[in-house]
């Protein structure tokens, strides 16, 4: 049997290619680590643990919120209102917190209220789109003014505080190791196990081709309204850390991560189209992003260039990724 | 009793009858072929049957109780499974996962393992005929055609159902696989499976089918037991009787004097889909492309064209030899190419009918400016020689039916006249007094002297209308019909006959 694969595989290509084909998310990995020992260059501390450290509880919502998107752009589907269930479950909690005392009882119920408004939430656009069948595009940017609505409703100006309990554990260290750490080891066993399922497997096939995925019985509505309420879910949970890291509600907290967890899955190699891509890409999107905007300062840009800077900077690294998955694929 | 039985099941698209009246009885243990010319129904039926596509009416019978199949999972449930002509693969996935996508073993999680070993049952069936790199793990995407359409099949088969429908599984196997899936489909059926086949391909059918059922024009006509019936007589089933065979008149041909110019000649072209094909066209000609759909005729007009640029052969247009690079160079070295798909190749979608009228003539002359009344003045008279209705040249294109934007299309390429006018199918889709104008004004420009290569998947049109029919058999010319060998048996029997 194992022969026989061998023999099936001839050695043709080099080995980059077959590299690419096996990680797909390998361009993005090399820009990463060029960032990486640009950062270092200019700033030595921010490459030593505890900047790497800070770079991950800063960016960690990001990371989450990419692979939330990743959920449903492997269907072929896209969700713009991420960033909107963001801000509306961070306000969420933090009234449900406040309300029930800021103990650590009252920290664990908030989680619990967070996650299900988060799935409540990608459950509206699952059903939006797959079963109204609304262009995904639209009707998800039409639910994010409907959710920061909510969350304006919710908390109508930004300010309230986090309970101590709730922001000192996401800052601080257990056993003398941060967190965040293990918040990423966690994520990392969740996502090994999410990525065997039979759901990520269908999501993909619908999302290469819906017409043959449901022609072959396969249950499209039902499989990509799963991916939305996926997507929610780990939206909650990027909202987790985005509160543990500004400490307070903000109800417009999320707007702008929209589009930058959208950016980050392109930078991770997977396909807009759908039915291709891997969420680990989408994770080495979100930190390529994140070390962009450190880099841009660390550099000393003048604060009224920064944006330019970083929007060249993102545009040259969706350039090279293509570049480099060119050159393998030849 | 009939282990599967449609009955007068019908199916409409918009204005199209895709189906009229659909019957067919499969028994256990049969081998079931279905037959019948171009957008006969055939696909539609079994997708009526396989849960694809919700029939409008009539009534599915599952061993004699009727049977509600809502979508194809349900059908899969109920036991029926199906091999799509256009393939349902997900490209990017494993062989292994294309063939138990609809049935994944494991519970929450993927069992790879199990997967990869069921998957492998069916990859043995095909075992030495598969070709290089075919194993479970290689993704759909980097296989050949015939590759992937094996894939598709073990897909059918891994479903395990009582009820097997091919939908033309062999068109692009090679002589090996063929034989291997004959085998396989024979096994089948002595464990009493009931397999329903379609094929155009004479050949195969006798030498694997029980019965045949022939559709003409979305109805059914007739069931036979093969051994009691041959070649000819299920042709002539198809072609509908001796009455049709005198109702379309063959068009005479137009007297081409021998001295006629040959304005286009095409010598030993080859490309995607078509290889070693030769002919010429004189002034005043239309030369008819027959034979069953896909078999390289659009192929070949799409290359002489440059939309996908030929790989080896010359073409000598006014004895001036033709690059067919890009549709660029070629219209303006004075070809025309109009297709049926007009939302590939013709509309514009969302623009108003003087912006589609006018693109090659701005082209043709380099306009770079030009006040729209001027435009309305070259585009009216193109427009009236097809009759065109239209309320307003600023209306949007969508706004008229299919027959009129074709028609909008057509009139493109009359503001400044074509040599060569290069027709792909062009009635696909638009009613019968649209047909009628559009062959009038082809007739027309004919007569005036312009040279015209038609192809059409109607054999009718071709025959009305054509001086000669080349047909096309799996990518190149097997015959030439001229004169008075240009009947409608003759055209079916060139197309139907083996490659």
């Amino acid at each position: 049997m194992t022969t026989d694969l061998v023999a099936a595989q001839p050695a043709r290509g080099n080995a980059l290619k077959r590299a690419v084909e096996r990680f797909p998310f390998l361009p993005a990995l090399i820009i990463l680590v060029v960032l990486l020992v640009l950062n270092g260059l200019y700033q030595p501390r921010s490459v030593s643990f505890i900047g790497l450290t800070g770079l991950i509880k800063t960016y960690l919502a990001l990371m989450l919120l990419a692979i939330a998107q990743t959920y449903v752009v492997y269907a072929g589907d896209i969700d713009l209102s991420a960033g909107a269930i963001v801000s509306l479950v961070n306000v969420a909690i933090i009234t449900a917190m406040d309300a029930l005392g800021g103990g650590t009882g009252a920290v664990l119920a908030g989680l619990g209220i967070g996650l299900l408004v988060g799935l409540a939430c990608g459950i509206v656009n699952g059903i939006v789109v797959a079963t109204l069948r609304l262009q995904a595009i639209v009707a998800t940017f039409a639910t994010s003014i409907f959710f920061t609505g909510l969350a304006l409703y919710v908390m109508p100006v930004a300010g309230t505080p986090a309970p101590t309990a709730f922001w000192r554990t996401y800052g601080g260290r257990i056993l003398d190791i941060p967190f965040v750490l293990y918040a990423v080891i966690v994520l990392a066993v969740l996502l090994l196990v999410l990525a065997r399922t039979k759901l990520a497997l269908r999501l993909l096939s619908v999302g290469d081709d819906q017409q043959a995925a449901f022609q072959s019985g396969l249950p499209v509505t039902r499989i990509r309204l799963q991916g939305y309420a996926l997507c929610g879910l780990f939206a909650a949970l990027a909202a987790f850390c985005i509160t543990g890291d500004t400490a307070s509600g903000d109800p417009l907290v999320g707007g702008k991560m929209t589009l930058n967890s959208v950016a980050a899955v392109v930078l991770g190699g997977t396909a807009l189209a759908g039915g291709f891509g891997t969420v680990t890409g989408s994770v080495i999107g979100a930190l390529i992003i994140g070390l962009i905007g450190s880099l841009v300062f660390f550099v000393g840009t003048p604060s009224e260039w920064q944006n330019l800077v970083q929007g060249v900077a993102i545009l040259l690294a969706l350039m090279a990724g293509i570049l480099v998955g060119r050159r393998a694929s030849r | 009793m009939a282990r599967l039985a449609a009955k007068a099941v019908s199916k409409t698209y918009g204005a199209t009858k895709a189906l009229r009246r659909g019957d067919l009885e499969v028994e256990a243990g049969e081998v079931h072929v279905l037959i019948g010319s171009n957008g006969s129904g055939k696909s539609t039926l079994c997708k009526i049957v396989a849960g694809s596509v919700r029939p409008d009416n009539g009534e599915l019978l599952f061993e004699g109780h009727p049977m509600v199949v809502s979508g194809p999972n349900a059908a899969r449930k109920i036991g029926i499974g199906i091999f799509y002509q256009e393939l349902s693969l997900a490209p990017h996935r494993t062989v292994a996962e294309n063939i138990l996508l609809s049935d994944l073993p494991g519970g929450v999680f993927v069992d790879r393992k199990a997967l990869n070993t069921k998957a492998q049952r069916y990859i043995d069936l095909f075992k030495n005929v598969t070709g290089d790199n075919f194993h479970a793990g290689a993704i759909v995407e980097t296989l050949r055609p015939d590759q992937r359409q094996l894939v598709e099949i073990m897909k059918a088969l891994s479903s395990e159902a009582p009820i097997l429908i091919f939908d033309e599984p062999t068109s692009a196997l090679d002589r090996a696989q063929v034989d291997r899936f004959f085998e396989i489909l024979r096994e089948l059926k002595d464990d009493g499976r009931s397999i329903v086949f379609i094929s155009h391909r004479m050949d195969e059918i006798f030498a694997l089918g029980d019965r045949v059922t022939v559709i003409r024009d979305g109805e059914t006509v007739a069931t036979k037991r093969i051994a009691e019936t041959d070649a000819a007589e299920v042709i002539r089933l198809m072609v509908g009787g001796d009455e049709t065979l005198t109702a379309a008149e063959p068009h005479q041909p137009t007297a081409v004097a021998a001295t006629a110019k040959t304005v286009l000649a095409v010598d030993a072209l080859s490309g995607d889909g078509f290889g070693n094909v030769s002919f010429n066209v004189a002034a005043g000609e239309i030369l008819g492309l027959g034979g069953l759909h896909g078999q390289g005729q659009s192929a070949v007009l799409r290359a002489l064209f440059g939309a996908t640029p030929p790989t080896s052969g010359t073409v000598l247009l006014n004895d001036k030899a033709l690059a067919s690079s890009s549709p660029r160079a070629t219209i303006n070295r004075g070809l025309a190419y109009i297709s049926g798909d007009r939302r590939r190749d013709g509309v514009i979608a969302g623009r108003p009918i003087l912006e589609n009228v006018t693109p090659v003539h701005a082209l043709k002359q380099r306009l770079s400016l030009a006040t729209p009344s001027s435009l309305r003045e070259k585009a009216k008279p193109a427009l009236e020689a097809l009759r065109t209705k239209f309320a307003g040249f600023s209306h949007p294109i969508g706004s008229l039916s299919g027959g009129n934007q074709q028609k909008i299309v057509i009139a493109r390429w009359l503001i400044d006249r074509p040599d060569v006018l290069l027709l792909d199918d062009p009635t696909k889709g638009i009613d019968l007094q649209a047909k009628t104008d559009l062959f009038q004004l082809i007739r027309k420009l004919a007569a005036e002297g312009m040279a015209i290569v038609l192809y059409s998947s109607e054999d009718a049109e071709l025959l009305g209308n054509a001086d000669r029919i080349l047909v096309f058999n799996g990518g190149s010319v097997t015959r030439e019909l001229t004169g008075a060998d240009r009947t409608p048996f003759n055209l079916y029997q060139a197309a139907y006959e083996a490659a």
